[in-house]
């Protein structure tokens, strides 16, 4: 009777062996926004907002926005112009973007204005307000304030792969360039470099 | 059955070697459930009937449909079935949500599972997550990319370029030059389109100059030469980056060919015309049933006469009687069964608003066919080797569980147990013996270009033979713009 019971027992680890591996379960996590996760190598919410930290850092450091308040008497006025994508990824340059922004008008010596994807509803939202909206209300147009400068740049790769090991070389470009003279005032780079591993076999 | 289990369960002294071929008889019959996850005939059927009657979106609804049937093992293949109809369907974005998908799965697939390996030995290769060949996976981003192309998101389309070109930087560093697909025509020539499409006529230059050498070098198998407007695209490019050594020695290997130079097609707008043609291959089994004795070469060759005046394989029959025999070894190996494309090129005419046409013929640009049967040349040493050796294995272990019965029933029962048990772990090594034969069979079997450059403004498009994708579309074209179109054709 015993040894039926083994034999029986053993089939059923042989039946439950082959059967295993086959559940999985789903576990979510609340942490904190601002934790590295590093979970693919490639870009992610945390080398934008480090990037866009480093680069408003470096850019409030330059003299270019000293010089300007001096002279003019008032806080600069920038618009975004393109970030271009030259990676190996689909990179939401939005994000980046509006973390920069963030980060520039935060430290109130820069003002912002609306970028050329922006524009073109806020013109029309005036257009509609003087067709519908009470006239002490109304928006009058020729009212913009231009910009002083345009913040250029790029986000670029260079991959590296062999045996399972990839290295993942990331450069931010951003250049602050005055509209009226097309003189480059300012010169931004931040360089990431990541390696990612991966084993060739698996239990 | 459960007599038979109960009277070796009541072994004293056997004890191991009862329990041992019960558990091999469990194992395979276990891994064989496990391993039924070969691809559906049906699925694909249906699936080419949708297209054939001009409706892709039903087919990449029975795609949807067929997710349990692809099963965990293929979510690869799920995705690149699945985004490659989704393209046809003209649902762009989610078409690239699911080969993105594929091909991060892809990249986990690079992690091999031990377990997973052990079971594909013991049954069949079916048991193993497929990875897709080389050459689909550049496809995965050549899809991609026309489909931002398509959405004129060429920004984009030029990350796929990128990956593209990382992909097949790998490949060649990996593959012995002259031995095999390490390099894709196709896939650069693209890259170059895209890359002259957002104005970067350094990079068009270089993965113009890549596509004609990844040509050159595929000649021997790839049934695709240079497509003469490549040609053309060397002269024009080299010619604007003043690379006079370059242009000259273009000038001199292409003196027939006709050219225009970039500040004259800068004023221009171009129309390129992806035409996917036909079906790519599909793969059915090969037995090779090796026999170990002369009666079982008898009956080998009597049941092959049977199938061959019966046309087909049937699985059951030779199940039933290599089990009993116990004396055959079955191999199952792929074969690539071609379903050619009956079009060898469009003709594609824009005519403008004062009814005056331009016309222009497609031209080859890739042969999938031809990239399925180097591929699998490749891979079939190994596949060989892996499938003897796989056969060798399952037979031993079945041979083990039926002398192991045999001892455990004692001389008057051994006959009869050594046959059940025989029939039983021989006739589940035959059974599970299948060749792997998934492949990405949305794919067509060729794909055409053809390209036209005309003045800024309204065009009705007319592409014949046509087919789904195109139907009397108005274009509005502005100088220096590439629209990018994409075409089924069945036949």
């Amino acid at each position: 009777m015993i040894q039926n019971t083994r034999g029986g027992l053993r089939i059923a680890a042989c039946a439950v062996l082959l059967l295993s591996g086959c559940g999985h379960e789903t576990k979510v996590t609340r942490v904190d926004a601002g934790l590295v996760t590093d979970l693919s190598g490639r870009w992610n919410d945390s080398d934008s907002r480090m990037v866009a930290e480093s680069m408003v850092k470096e850019a409030l450091e330059y003299p270019w926005l000293g010089n300007f308040p001096q002279v003019n008497r008032r806080q600069p006025v920038v618009v975004v112009g393109t970030v271009l994508n030259n990676s190996h990824e689909h990179i939401n340059v939005q994000t980046f973007i509006t973390d920069l922004e963030r980060e520039l008008t935060n430290s109130q010596k820069v003002t912002f204005v609306a970028g050329k994807g922006e524009r073109d509803e806020i013109r029309t939202e005036r257009k509609e307000q003087a067709m519908h909206a009470r006239e002490e209300t109304q928006k009058a147009p020729g009212k913009e304030t231009g910009a002083d400068y345009m913040m250029k740049g790029s986000i670029a790769t260079i991959l590296d792969e062999a045996d399972g090991t990839k290295a993942i070389f990331y450069q931010v470009d951003l250049q602050m360039i005055d509209l009226e003279s097309n003189v480059k005032v300012w010169f931004g780079q931040k360089k990431i470099k990541k390696v990612v591993e991966k084993k060739r076999t698996s239990f | 059955m459960s007599q038979v289990l109960s009277r070796f369960t009541h072994g004293g002294s056997v004890r191991w070697s009862v329990a041992s071929p019960i558990c091999c008889s469990v194992i395979l019959a276990g891994l064989i459930l496990l391993a039924g996850c070969g691809p559906s005939t049906n699925r694909y059927l249906l699936i080419e009937q949708s297209l054939l009657a001009g409706d892709p979106a039903l087919a990449a609804a029975i795609v949807e449909q067929n997710v349990k049937e692809y099963g965990t093992k293929s979510r690869v293949l799920y995705g690149m079935d699945r985004g490659m109809t989704l393209q046809l369907a003209g649902d762009y974005q989610q078409s690239n949500s699911v080969l993105e998908q594929a091909e991060e799965e892809v990249e986990r697939l690079y992690t091999r599972i031990i377990r997973s390996e052990t079971a594909a030995f013991l049954t069949n290769d079916n048991a193993l997550p497929y990875e897709g060949d080389a050459y689909e996976h550049v496809m995965i981003n050549v899809v991609k990319a026309l489909n931002y192309a398509v959405q004129g998101q060429i920004q984009e389309a030029l990350v796929e370029a990128r990956r593209i070109d990382h992909r097949l930087n790998l490949l060649s560093d990996k593959v012995r030059e002259g031995s095999g697909y390490r390099n894709d025509g196709f896939a650069r020539y693209l890259s170059g389109m895209l890359y002259e499409a957002d104005g970067d006529l350094n990079n068009a230059f270089i993965a113009y100059r890549n596509a004609f050498d990844a040509y050159e070098e595929m000649r021997g198998w790839s049934r695709t030469p240079a497509p003469p407007s490549l040609r053309a695209d060397l002269l024009r490019t080299t010619d604007a980056l003043h690379l006079t050594a370059e242009f000259q020695r273009y000038r001199q290997a292409f003196p027939d060919v006709a050219w225009e130079p970039v500040t004259t097609q800068e004023q221009l707008a171009q129309v390129v015309l992806i035409s996917y043609n036909g079906r790519a291959p599909r793969k059915e089994d090969i037995y090779l049933d090796l026999p170990i004795s002369l009666d079982a070469l008898q009956l080998v060759l009597l049941n092959r006469g049977l199938s061959q005046s019966r046309q087909r394989w049937n699985r059951g029959t030779d199940t039933v009687l290599y089990g009993l025999s116990g004396q055959v070894v079955r191999v199952a190996l792929p074969r690539l069964v071609p379903q050619k494309t009956q079009v060898p090129s469009e003709s594609m005419t824009l005519t403008d608003l004062s009814g005056r046409p331009v016309a222009v013929r497609s031209e080859p640009a890739l042969n999938v066919t031809a990239l399925a049967e180097k591929s699998l040349a490749d891979r079939m040493p190994l596949i060989t080797a892996k499938a003897l050796a796989r056969a060798a294995t399952k037979f031993a272990l079945a041979e083990g569980a039926t002398r192991g019965a045999q001892q455990a029933a004692g001389k008057d029962a051994a006959p009869w147990v050594g046959l059940l048990v025989g029939l039983l772990t021989k006739g589940l090594a035959v059974a599970s013996e299948e060749a792997d034969k998934r492949s990405w069979q949305t794919l067509p079997d060729e794909i055409h270009v053809a390209r036209a450059w005309v003045a800024p403004g309204q065009y009705q498009v007319s592409i014949q033979p046509s087919g789904h994708g195109n139907e009397a579309q108005l274009l509005t074209l502005a100088p220096g713009q590439t629209t990018f179109l994409i075409q089924r054709v069945m036949q």
